[in-house]
């Protein structure tokens, strides 16, 4: 016969006292989700009409966004490609989203993808960052004045540049939202960094037939 | 400001070593534990003073499994959380329990770890714990914290003991034989099948922490979480066959030793003894 050790007799309270905290997080949390037919998206304060602005793109030529983006749902959003969190969290969603769609729904999307960090990120670099994500991802480049005063022009904070990331180089603030222009040409909701895949296959649909 | 424990700290992720203090004490603890358990095993009825090789490996099985890079992987990808789940409920509390001292055969039970390692008991919370500490709300809620993610880790080691008790240390419920402990352990793999294809054949990322984690490159959030409900199914099989042909071999053994010991004695009694205990056997 097999004998042992016996432990601590206060084992019956561990279990307990872990069994009452699981409890408590199962019975206390749970995420909030609109109801059905609802957008997910931050609904904005007042529609926003698309900026005309005009940038280079990632084979160097003028890209007028309104024009270029016409009768598209397009998701703009201002980023970098040394980004470690926020934009590549964001690209690679919209990517795995946009592949999951149907072909015409797919024909029907635009992403545009503007840099605030124009002294490292060369056409060359974004487009190879972006061809990660989605190969029909949109890239732009311009002076950084100029893309703080198209960001200013939609509401957006003018991106920061300066934190040392301790690994030599250096990140810069941006604004983390997405903005969400329906095929009419405005935009009523934003994405804020921390919307998930789930949210976006709930949303797309809705946006491209608003 | 430090971090005590591993946790999703939403940092971007880098390989530069980072000390987790709060890990090396509760390995420190567990290896003192040790130390006090042989004390007081000696000072009472033990039968040996332990296996200190097993129950030491278990311990840097645990020490892997929560200290860097693993257990600070764990708050970037599922399938190193994965990982660190299968070391620290399933590997690591066997190991721990082998390598306790014994008590001599005639110490009895107490009536709580009678109940407390009875097998229904201990099948059923093992498998809650694991369920509930996959869910995608549990662990985005716990997580992202040093004490959720404390929590979390500590759950799982008191489930796997408590899992792998009877198992190991099966005195104080004698039908619990090994074809029973073996049934058991087949049974538990069965009911993690559970948790593990919902992870595996889930169409988009569960868990928020590892959806919105700073990414690290070559791992999307949807392969990393197949990886992970895998991981979770393959290692728990491996583990949990390993364990039965460990039992069944054993089994086999005693099996024949008994057998050879029964003819033995059969051969060396006199006549009519004899035939009493071929008949018993025919019986």
């Amino acid at each position: 016969m097999d004998t042992t050790f016996r432990p601590h007799r206060n084992g019956a309270a561990l279990i307990a006292a872990a069994a009452i905290m699981v409890g408590s997080v199962l019975a206390g949390c749970s995420r909030d989700t609109p109801p059905p037919g609802e957008f997910r998206g931050t609904p904005l304060e007042r529609p926003l009409a698309k900026v005309d602005f005009a940038l280079e793109d990632t084979d160097g030529r003028r890209f007028q966004f309104a024009r270029g983006t016409r009768g598209m749902l397009t998701f703009l959003f201002f980023g970098y490609t040394n980004c470690p969190d926020v934009c590549p969290v964001h690209m690679s969603a919209l990517g795995e989203v946009i592949d999951r769609l149907p072909f015409e729904a797919r024909n029907r999307i635009a992403v545009v993808f503007v840099s605030t960090d124009p002294d490292r990120d060369s056409a060359t670099r974004i487009r190879e960052w972006l061809d990660s994500f989605g190969p029909s991802f949109i890239g732009l480049r311009g002076d950084i004045a100029e893309v703080n005063r198209i960001q200013e022009a939609y509401g957006l904070a003018p991106a920061g540049k300066g934190i040392d990331d301790g690994r030599g180089g250096y990140v810069v603030g941006h604004a983390a939202q997405i903005l969400a222009f329906t095929p009419d040409g405005m935009a009523r909701f934003a994405y804020p960094f921390g919307t998930r895949r789930d949210d976006w296959l709930h949303d797309i649909p809705k946006l491209l037939n608003p | 400001m430090i971090q005590w424990w591993c946790s999703a700290a939403g940092t971007p992720w880098t390989w530069a070593w980072r000390p987790y203090p709060g890990v090396w004490i509760f390995v420190a603890a567990l290896a003192v534990a040790w130390v006090i358990a042989v004390r007081r095993a000696a000072g009472g009825s033990a039968r040996d003073s332990g296996k200190p090789a097993w129950y030491f490996a278990g311990v840097a099985l645990l020490w892997f499994a929560l200290d860097w890079p693993l257990g600070a992987l764990a708050g970037y990808l599922a399938s190193a959380h994965m990982a660190q789940f299968l070391l620290i409920a399933f590997t690591a509390p066997p190991l721990m329990i082998i390598g306790l001292p014994r008590l001599d055969a005639t110490t009895q039970p107490s009536r709580f770890e009678r109940v407390a390692t009875h097998p229904l008991i201990t099948l059923v919370a093992f498998n809650v714990a694991v369920i509930a500490t996959h869910l995608p709300v549990v662990t985005d809620t716990l997580m992202p914290t040093q004490t959720g993610s404390l929590l979390i880790n500590l759950l799982w080691l008191g489930a796997g003991l408590l899992f792998w008790w009877p198992v190991l240390m099966p005195h104080a419920h004698h039908w619990f034989s090994p074809p029973v402990r073996m049934a058991y352990l087949f049974a538990n793999m069965v009911f993690m099948t559970a948790p593990g294809a919902m992870i595996t054949f889930s169409d988009l990322p569960i868990y928020a922490t590892y959806e919105l984690a700073p990414p690290i490159p070559g791992f999307s959030p949807i392969d990393d979480q197949r990886f992970a409900g895998l991981n979770m199914r393959v290692g728990t099989a491996v583990v949990s066959w390993l364990a039965i042909s460990v039992m069944f071999l054993r089994w086999n053994r005693d099996e024949v030793r008994l057998m050879e010991e029964e003819a033995g004695a059969a051969r060396h009694s006199p006549p009519d003894v004899r035939s009493a205990a071929d008949g018993s056997r025919e019986r």
